[in-house]
């Protein structure tokens, strides 16, 4: 698969790392160079420097071929924005987006982006360990 | 009207007290308190503190009753958002957008925001104005119906020089709805007018027509 | 009292002071020949029209006005009584004081815990930072316990 993501942060670069074994193309997009630290020494894939709501951008990225764009930087609404630039200009078919904001996170699922909320996950996960349940393998999706 | 203004800087601000002046119920959503306190004492009690991009916010204002949504705040992103959930969460019917970047309008309008602005564009328009030789000047968007009004200027080297009304060969469903010729002034568009350098047409067209339109009328 | 209120404004709210503020406000009224305004305030959430009637809000409003007529007859004077709608009770009493010219504003308050500390709300501040006249609070007596903490 040809896979962009934007956002080189923790989960970003761990991402693309998972990725980039498994021998899929990876483009990984930050407007921080800095942040390109977090990728391992062998990383095959490309590194870019660029605002990923931004579509020229987007286009040196290699959006026209990309399977899946991810989008994983801190800001719900960028990530947002720029999932939906990838998925309704660019045709991408599969647009993974991290959001936050349950609320907003539910609302954007409906308007046909892939979405998950690291905050309903994370409580979820650890409302399983505090009341001693076998914290699930795959985290629940959503609510 | 009842009018939710996301963003309380310098735009949402100046922007609301008009609204406010005009006779409309006004609410404005800021982030920062100390702003927000500030705007409630200068215009009163009209500013909440909030996201303007969370449905929670937008539930507590009443979005639900709203006849506008106006998002003015620095990001293109957060007045993206804010928009979309109004329309989606709330049906409000209308969505304004203060866009700061212009690549981002055909964007904003593909994603249902009814009216992307963007304060380089209307500049734009206003020196477009200012310059007599541009041979089609857009006037205004009717995006509600995929058509914009425009003027256009027949010049030296038109080839609709000498040309009836009735002979010009329009794209479809485009119009032109008032002749302003040098001669007499506005006319209304009777189709036996002859058209000469220096006559001004202004026609109403669907938005992806405008470059056949100004081929048409222009050459160029 | 070297002061003389001739226009005092008494925002009630149900509170077991404002009997007490109604009382004080009479005698002063009284001893200067001047006039009393209670006023109850609704607060219309932002999510409904200002003008909406909510019976329930309407009821209750009524009926503690009702009740500072019945305190300012036990303290044989006539009041006026004002129902009103607005966005904030604080900045509807302000407007209010200098609307009606008033020259003092008594206003009964309770004592409330917040998050384990006492919280004097939002109307109170609002009304002692930007009232032009003289304002009175009068605050019920505290639970000991709530002190002792």
């Amino acid at each position: 698969m040809n896979v962009v993501i934007m956002g080189c942060g923790r989960v970003g670069a761990a991402l693309a790392k998972l990725l980039d074994d498994e021998g899929h193309h990876v483009t990984i997009l930050d407007i921080d160079s800095y942040s390109f630290r977090r990728l391992p020494a062998d990383f095959r894939g490309t590194a870019l420097v660029g605002n990923g709501t931004d579509q020229e951008v987007l286009v040196r990225a290699g959006i026209a071929e990309a399977d899946v764009f991810v989008a994983t930087t801190q800001g719900d609404n960028r990530n947002v924005m720029a999932a939906q630039i990838a998925k309704h200009i660019f045709g991408v078919r599969r647009a993974v987006t991290r959001i936050y904001d349950p609320i907003r996170e539910e609302m954007y699922r409906e308007l046909g982006l892939e979405t998950f909320s690291p905050t309903m996950v994370g409580a979820h996960y650890m409302h399983a360990l505090v009341v001693g349940r076998p914290a699930p393998a795959v985290p629940p999706a959503g609510r | 009207m009842y009018i939710i203004v996301v963003g309380g800087g310098q735009v949402g601000y100046h922007l609301s007290k008009q609204l406010i002046a005009e006779g409309h119920e006004v609410l404005l959503i800021e982030k920062d308190a100390r702003t927000c306190d500030r705007i409630n004492e200068d215009l009163g009690s009209v500013c909440l503190r909030g996201d303007g991009c969370e449905a929670a916010t937008l539930d507590e204002v009443g979005a639900g009753r709203a006849d506008v949504l106006i998002a003015v705040t620095g990001e293109d992103e957060d007045n993206l958002v804010s928009c979309q959930v109004a329309k989606v969460r709330f049906g409000v019917r209308r969505t304004i957008a203060r866009i700061n970047n212009p690549k981002n309008d055909r964007i904003f309008r593909l994603l249902g925001i009814d009216a992307p602005v963007s304060s380089t564009q209307v500049i734009l328009e206003h020196i477009e104005h200012e310059v007599p030789q541009h041979p089609l000047m857009h006037l205004m968007d009717l995006s509600r119906f995929g058509m914009e009004i425009v003027d256009v200027l027949i010049g030296e080297d038109s080839p609709v020089r000498g040309k009836r009304l009735s002979d010009l060969e329009l794209p479809p469903n485009a119009f032109v709805s008032l002749v302003i010729t040098s001669r007499d002034g506005p006319q209304a568009p009777n189709p036996s007018l002859t058209l000469g350098p220096g006559d001004e047409l202004i026609a109403v067209t669907p938005i992806d027509q405008e470059a056949r339109l100004r081929r048409v009328l222009t050459g160029v | 009292m070297a002061s003389r209120f001739r226009r005092i404004l008494v925002p009630v709210k149900g509170y077991p002071t404002d009997a007490d503020a109604i009382g004080l406000a009479c005698t002063l009224a009284k001893r200067d020949r001047g006039q009393v305004f209670a006023i109850y305030v609704i607060e219309v959430k932002r999510s409904l029209p200002i003008d909406v009637e909510v019976d329930e809000e309407l009821q209750r409003g009524e009926h503690v006005l009702q009740l500072a007529d019945e305190a300012a007859s036990r303290n044989d004077f006539t009041i006026n009584t004002e129902l009103m709608q607005a966005r904030e009770v604080g900045p509807a009493i302000v407007d209010e004081a200098i609307e009606r010219e008033a020259d003092l504003i008594i206003m009964g308050t309770s004592y409330k815990r917040r998050f384990g500390e006492f919280d004097p709300g939002r109307t109170m501040p609002y009304v002692l930072k930007h009232a032009p006249c003289a304002v009175w609070v009068l605050r019920e007596p505290a639970p000991v316990e709530a002190l002792r903490r």
